[in-house]
């Protein structure tokens, strides 16, 4: 296996009681100072996989190792390296946002003085220093994302885990929390990201796992997968006096984008003239230039690149919001556990 | 080797002191140990008023049916505030803050002691509430200073037993609702008791329950404290109930949440 991999996973398995198979025997690893995303709908075993890696869950069986260290045999020796920013946050409501950051300095071990310091370091970091004496519970979604990012900073870890950063947060918080991870990614933090918003997973990760029902379904760069699925689409629309002309145009155009070596497939739709070329941006100019050459006016041009929404769709037959109502399946076990719901 | 096992077992007073800090800040708030010192000193006032006379029946061993009762006002008040320590962990670990203490490098057992210790504080600051009002009404403690010390002491070790229980509970049933209601389930050992009158004015079946029940070694050893002062082989007694009891419950609380963190 990748011998300067930080996590590496091996036949992980998971099920919970009751026979829920959680992770179904998924195998990956993640390289030192990459940004890795697990991108998948609820309940495809996403958190689960990641709570086990971050040492608050067992597996049922497989093999789970960070920075060398087996998350069942040397879990403390984990703790030290990493940190964990929660979907659901974890805070402590009662308390100000200093007090929380120095709590948790003072239980990675700091001095009083050294876990104040951190924790004024960390409140400027994420620009809550101005909230910093109030309570954490009066927070908005986005200030309590980042106060919980900060938490999971204190002890400058290794490797960060991050459960769904950002669901449930307005675009310009998500674009803040954003502009947070890639600055520690650069200070060479490793990065694991679990998130179903295939944009996320797009902006901010080197590499991707596409993990549905338990089981990682496809590996790659976002580009790569991307380019999997097929090439980028262009839409012509092109001028005419009236239908039939405008009809016959199209025709025209189609015979001459056809004879282009990068072009895979041209055909008529209601807007125009669909192209299906592999580097949409590179071949739009030849194309223009194609066109006017033969007296044809173009009076619209759209370019459009898959996107990981049909990645997901080619992999899995579904897209990623299908499942939205199956719920996440660590919390489903949870209420299972805290006898808040029946089977 | 000595030198690193020496420095683990001292963060461990560390860790719990750290998270017995946090738990008395977010749980330890007015709103929440005030309304039951209420309460305590409500059912004080009343019991005491109604019953002054109540002593003229003989085997009080004092006039005074306020030092009669204060001991069983402080059991009660720790009883009955036992299910707050299981409501506290069932919270965090609901909001997820109780992962993120197991995330960090720390013994899980310092979360556990952390909130215990909480109980135990609690349990001193009722007794210390319910014996200043004791002294107001004018209560005269014979164990002296003293005495008033163990009772205390008795207050908080007592407290715990019944914060094990509450976290029993609370990691059997997994619910909060369950682990609030279960101090009704504590009534028969507050009541079963040698609550309002000696043992000498009980009968029939409510006599038996009576001795059976742990919580009446425990009153009669406080209040021979307050009425008697140093009647060593009542005070011995209750001791041992409580050293039992809290042994016992400890050991269980333990094994079960070593079986719910692992």
């Amino acid at each position: 296996m990748n011998n300067n991999a930080i996590i590496q996973v091996e036949n992980l398995v998971k099920v919970y009681p009751g026979d829920t198979k959680a992770v179904d025997n998924i195998t990956f690893s993640v390289a030192e100072g990459e940004f890795f995303g697990f991108l998948g709908p609820n309940g495809a075993g996403k958190s689960t996989t990641m709570k086990i890696l971050g040492t608050l869950l067992r597996q049922t069986s497989g093999r789970a190792i960070v920075d060398g260290y087996d998350v069942i045999r040397e879990p403390q020796k984990i703790r030290r390296i990493i940190g964990f920013a929660m979907q659901e946050v974890g805070l402590d409501d009662l308390a100000t946002g200093r007090n929380f950051l120095v709590m948790q300095g003072l239980l990675y071990g700091m001095s009083r003085k050294e876990a104040d310091r951190r924790a004024t370091e960390l409140l400027d970091l994420v620009s809550l220093s101005d909230v910093s004496h109030r309570k954490v519970g009066a927070y908005s979604g986005g200030m309590r994302r980042r106060i919980d990012l900060a938490g999971a900073l204190v002890h400058n870890p290794r490797v960060l885990f991050l459960d769904e950063p950002t669901t449930g947060l307005d675009p310009q918080s998500r674009l803040a929390i954003w502009d947070h991870l890639r600055n520690l990614n650069k200070q060479g933090i490793t990065m694991f990201l679990t998130t179903q918003m295939m944009d996320e997973a797009d902006q901010l990760c080197q590499r991707i796992a596409i993990i549905d029902r338990g089981q990682i379904v496809a590996e790659g760069t976002p580009g790569s997968l991307k380019a999997e699925v097929g090439g980028d689409m262009v839409v012509i629309s092109v001028a005419g006096e009236n239908d039939e002309e405008r009809r016959r145009q199209e025709e025209k155009a189609q015979a001459l984008v056809g004879e282009r070596s990068y072009v895979d497939g041209a055909h008529i739709i209601d807007r125009g003239l669909c192209v299906n070329v592999k580097n949409g941006g590179g071949t739009v100019p030849d194309l223009l230039k194609l066109l006017s050459d033969n007296d044809i006016v173009v009076t619209d041009l759209s370019l459009s690149s898959p996107t990981l929404d049909d990645v997901f769709l080619k992999y899995t037959g579904r897209t990623i919001r299908d499942d939205e109502a199956s719920g996440d399946e660590y919390g489903q076990a949870m209420r299972q556990w805290m006898g808040l719901s029946r089977r | 080797m000595d030198g690193v096992k020496q420095k683990i077992g001292m963060s461990v007073f560390r860790e719990t002191y750290y998270i017995y800090r946090r738990n008395l800040r977010v749980w330890f708030v007015p709103a929440t140990f005030l309304p039951p010192l209420f309460m305590s000193g409500l059912l004080y006032v009343l019991f005491a008023s109604t019953f002054t006379e109540v002593t003229n029946l003989g085997g009080f061993s004092t006039e005074d049916y306020s030092a009669f009762l204060v001991s069983w006002i402080i059991v009660q008040a720790v009883v009955f505030s036992g299910g707050d320590a299981g409501f506290a962990l069932l919270t965090d670990m609901m909001s997820g803050y109780f992962d993120k203490l197991l995330l960090a490098p720390i013994n899980r057992f310092s979360i556990l002691f952390g909130s215990l210790l909480v109980a135990a504080t609690r349990g001193m600051l009722q007794a210390v509430v319910i014996i200043a009002i004791a002294l107001a009404l004018g209560v005269s403690f014979q164990g002296g200073i003293l005495g008033i010390l163990t009772l205390i002491l008795f207050a908080a070790v007592f407290g715990l037993a019944w914060s094990c229980l509450s976290i029993i509970i609370a990691l059997k049933t997994k619910s909060v609702q369950a682990t609030q209601s279960s101090f009704l389930l504590f009534f028969p050992f507050i009541f079963i008791t040698t609550a309002f009158v000696p043992e000498e004015l009980l009968s029939g079946w409510f006599k038996v329950a009576v001795k059976v029940n742990p919580v009446t070694y425990v009153t009669e050893a406080m209040r021979a404290i307050v009425i008697e002062g140093w009647v060593w082989s009542t005070i011995i007694t209750g001791v041992w109930v409580t050293v039992v009891m809290v042994g016992i419950l400890m050991i269980v609380t333990t094994w079960l949440y070593r079986r719910v963190t692992a």
